[in-house]
């Protein structure tokens, strides 16, 4: 074993880190979805790796789980998506600024 | 001893002018009730003099110094201190509540004739009883707090009174100069009874247990209760430099001015100081300070009087000399003395109000006595009472005035205050002069061309049968003051029992003393007589050539003085509170502070702009901080 | 040898990992998005076989890469986006830039805390992460939070063919 933990943590963290990035900083709807995903993956590296490192399955089992909620997670998210583009012809987040106070659609 | 008369007394009055002002408000105004207003508005003070004499009788049969107490309930109780709502009846209060209910009851009796006509009838005896009622609670009192309700009420009262013609705006402003000087001396009043509450450690703040606890206090804070009490009592008795609203209390009806000028209201102060004897015994020189202040309006009001041309502003000015006398005797610590000369001077000063009442409606509401004249022959009961009367003030012998001023003055002389005493008979001189050049001009002088060709009003006969009550009482009053030198036993005095401070004189020395004092008065006389009986020039009203006349007449501005001094700085300020501290500062400021908020909120709103990144960064931000302090906590590590 | 391979092994993926993220992150067209995301997803999936959790690779592979991306694909293709329909982003690098600052810290956070777990992989026996070892630890202990993902499974499955629906008669009545 020459590749120590350390390594996949980095790469995780990364990964974590460049789906904040998307989320925050892009405007495009579908952008955003895959930084959720890019971060939900990041968190899955993580808990592999502890569940490597200690060694216990309890860890990949709930990386598991997540596999399946990131499989509903997405399809509902996908079809949102699909529905707001069909109402306004548009994937800008800023688009969507219905909470603001004194703003109409 | 206990007794319900007293406060049966008090609330007589006030029960009859709740009767009429209820009538007066609620009752059609078609009907005609002036037979009842009478019935009532008389009733009331004549039983109320009544049961006076009776509780008077009874008070006599007792022991010396003895009182009828007359308490109604406990007003605040709290633990042990207890302030009740009682009445007392004891020899001062004893001797100023026969010549309230007395002169009042007479000055009623004068004001049905005085006002018969008049629209507000019902209103004015109501206010009337209202006002003796005040009065009666203010002598009543048997603590300080009742005493300052009766004196409230009596500057409430004289406030309706002055400015009943409110028709006329000068009438309402009379009425509001009144009032508001009286709350400057109120302010005083009511500082001092504070202070002397702070002071004193009883358990009560009834009279009796005030002056029980006298020794306690520190000179100098009782000299400032004394002087405090004394501000209320210019007030109310218009003494320099709180007078100015006498003479323009002249705006309402006469036997208001009456009542006012006698029984009631400015005689309130002296009853004060004498109630305080105690107190005031204990500081001497703000007893000097009183009399000093006494002899300095005495002799101001006299100057004044001797130049105005209003018959009603001259007695005003009259009385605010005699009140000056008052001040004289009460503050060199003759107690007795100066209440005597206030039940005489009550006598005298209502009849010569009354006869100038008389006077007045006969002419028509004439108040100029140079377009009187020769009204001797046409009014002849008038003049008659009206000589009692100006002999009474002038102070001849075997008139009241004699006995009542002469005591004063001899005094003075005896405990050794010779400029007050010399003061004292400058203006016994000016008052000579000042009443007979009154006297004379109206009744003795030939008549001018006004007066003499219409005719005079017929007076009703209950406008003048009290004259001759109080004539007689003005005549024959001295005689229960008689001092030793006469023969007599100064009875009144010994009757008072007030800690009265002593000063003999021998009798010769008093016998050239008042034949001084009668000489000054027959100057003032001849005098009057030589200009105005016997005139070089026919009577004219007087030109002032001189600087100093005018000022005189013009009462050496001092209105305009005060107006300069006070009213336009504080209207000044008033101003500047409504021009610029109240919208620009006040308003100005809470209006700055309203732009701020909404400045920030607008800018916080901005960032509520429904951006969801706007939302997560605001949110990663607050996360990277907290990031950042833990990195910084575990620091070193790693 | 083998730890040669493995060490270029885990370089390669991760190479491949920080690639897909960042085409994701920088590029415009969803297509190229689409690409990244299957790339980060195989990866990833690659690093769990490295870590010795075969069954974790085998789902990756199968409904990550199999089922999300393809469903992925499938919406692109769905919506067939138009280039004019693609949000404007002017001051695109700027935002990347600023975030990136704001975001060092509690990335920095998050890898030191992560690192004060271990040192080293211990050594595991061939069934680690195996099917069989997996399995029998969900019957033992995984049972409930199994059904209940199944449950959230179908509940989304319906959901979003409710909401994919065309024209919904709750938006007309809005």
């Amino acid at each position: 074993m020459t590749v120590n933990p350390d390594a996949y943590f980095a790469v995780a963290t990364l990964l974590f880190s460049l789906g904040i990035l998307g989320v925050i900083s892009r405007r495009n709807l579908l952008v955003i979805y895959l930084s959720i995903e890019l971060m939900l993956n990041a968190v899955n590296l993580i808990l592999a790796t502890f569940s490597r490192l200690h060694p216990d399955e309890g860890g990949t089992m709930i990386a598991l789980f997540m596999i399946g909620v990131i499989a509903a997670e997405a399809s509902l998210f996908l079809a949102v998506i699909v529905q707001i583009y069909r109402k306004k012809h548009t994937l800008d987040s800023d688009a969507f600024t219905e909470l603001a106070q004194g703003k109409k659609l | 001893m206990n007794s319900s008369l007293p406060s049966l007394i008090v609330l007589l009055p006030f029960f009859g002018a709740g009767v009429m002002g209820f009538m007066y408000l609620f009752v059609p105004t078609g009907r005609d009730l002036r037979r009842f207003y009478v019935a009532v508005g008389i009733g009331a003070p004549l039983l109320a003099a009544l049961l006076g004499l009776i509780v008077v009788g009874e008070m006599l049969t007792l022991p010396d110094s003895a009182s009828i107490a007359s308490p109604l309930y406990s007003w605040i109780a709290i633990g042990s201190f207890e302030i009740d709502v009682a009445f007392v009846v004891d020899q001062l209060s004893a001797v100023m509540l026969l010549v309230v209910t007395l002169i009042g009851s007479l000055i009623h009796i004068y004001a049905v004739g005085y006002m018969w006509d008049d629209q507000g009838f019902g209103k004015f005896f109501a206010y009337f009883n209202f006002f003796l009622g005040a009065m009666l609670l203010l002598i009543l009192a048997d603590n300080p707090i009742l005493l300052f309700i009766g004196w409230e009420l009596v500057g409430l009262a004289s406030y309706l009174l002055i400015g009943f013609y409110h028709h006329d705006t000068a009438n309402i402003t009379a009425a509001n100069k009144a009032f508001l000087l009286n709350r400057v001396g109120d302010f005083g009043f009511v500082s001092g009874l504070g202070l002397l509450f702070v002071l004193q450690n009883q358990s009560g703040f009834d009279f009796v247990a005030i002056f029980s606890g006298l020794g306690g206090i520190d000179a100098t804070m009782l000299s400032l209760v004394g002087l405090l009490l004394f501000v209320g009592a210019m007030g109310k008795s218009a003494q320099i430099p709180l007078y100015v609203w006498l003479p323009d209390a002249m705006a309402g009806p006469t036997p208001v001015s009456a009542l006012i000028h006698a029984a009631t209201m400015v005689t309130a102060g002296v009853y004060m100081v004498a109630r305080f004897s105690p107190l005031y015994n204990r500081i001497p020189d703000v007893g000097l300070f009183i009399a000093g202040i006494g002899a300095a309006s005495a002799l101001l009001a006299a100057l004044f009087a001797s130049w105005q041309n209003d018959i009603k502003k001259i007695l005003a000015y009259s009385t605010m000399s005699q009140l000056g006398y008052m001040f004289i005797a009460v503050g060199l610590g003759e107690y007795s003395n100066g209440i005597f000369h206030l039940a005489a001077h009550a006598f005298f000063k209502a009849l010569l109000f009354m006869g100038a009442g008389a006077v007045i409606i006969a002419l028509h509401h004439e108040q100029d006595i140079f377009k009187m004249g020769g009204l001797g022959s046409r009014l002849p009961a008038v003049r008659r009472t009206m000589l009692v009367a100006t002999l009474a003030i002038t102070g001849i012998p075997i008139f009241a005035g004699f006995f009542s001023k002469d005591a004063i003055l001899a005094y003075a002389f005896a405990s050794g205050h010779t400029t007050i005493w010399a003061v004292g008979v400058v203006v016994a001189f000016l008052t000579a002069y000042y009443m007979f050049r009154l006297y004379f001009v109206v009744f003795v002088a030939p008549s001018q061309q006004s007066s003499q060709s219409s005719p005079l009003v017929p007076l009703p006969r209950s406008m003048v049968w009290p004259l001759f009550v109080l004539a007689a009482g003005s005549l024959f009053l001295g005689f229960w003051n008689l001092p030793e030198a006469y023969g007599g036993g100064t009875w009144f005095s010994h009757e008072l029992h007030l800690a009265d401070h002593e000063a003999h004189l021998r009798f010769a020395e008093e016998y050239v003393l008042d034949g001084f004092n009668v000489l000054v008065a027959l100057l003032g006389i001849a005098m009057a007589y030589r200009k105005f009986v016997r005139p070089a020039h026919p009577l004219n009203p007087p030109v002032h050539r001189l600087a100093w006349q005018s000022a005189l007449a013009n009462t050496l501005y001092i209105d305009t003085l005060y107006d300069r001094l006070i009213v336009r700085p504080l209207r000044g300020l008033s101003d500047l509170q409504d021009r610029l501290i109240d919208p620009k500062i006040i308003d100005g400021s809470l209006r700055g502070l309203v732009a701020l908020y909404r400045g920030v909120a607008a800018q916080s709103a901005r960032l509520q702009n429904g951006n969801l990144r706007w939302y997560a960064l605001t949110f990663l931000l607050a996360v990277s901080g907290i990031s950042l302090y833990l990195l910084i906590a575990i620091g070193g590590a790693s | 040898m083998i730890e040669m391979l493995e060490t270029s092994l885990f370089a390669l993926l991760t190479l491949g990992v920080l690639t897909g993220g960042l085409m994701i992150l920088l590029a415009r067209r969803p297509a190229t998005h689409a690409m990244g995301f299957f790339i980060v997803l195989l990866c990833v999936a690659g690093l769990f076989a490295l870590l010795h959790q075969s069954f974790l690779f085998f789902a990756q592979v199968l409904v990550s890469v199999g089922g999300v991306v393809i469903v992925t694909l499938i919406m692109i293709l769905t919506v067939n986006l138009r280039e004019t329909d693609l949000p404007p982003e002017p001051h695109k690098t700027r935002w990347l830039i600023g975030a990136a600052v704001v975001i060092a810290p509690l990335s920095l956070l998050l890898y030191r805390t992560l690192t004060t777990l271990g040192d080293a992989f211990p050594p595991v026996s061939d069934a680690f992460g195996g099917t069989r070892s997996l399995g029998t630890l969900l019957f033992h202990d995984g049972v409930l939070p199994l059904e209940i993902l199944s449950v959230l499974l179908l509940t989304a499955m319906v959901g979003a063919i409710i909401i994919g629906k065309k024209e919904q008669s709750y938006d007309r009545e809005s």
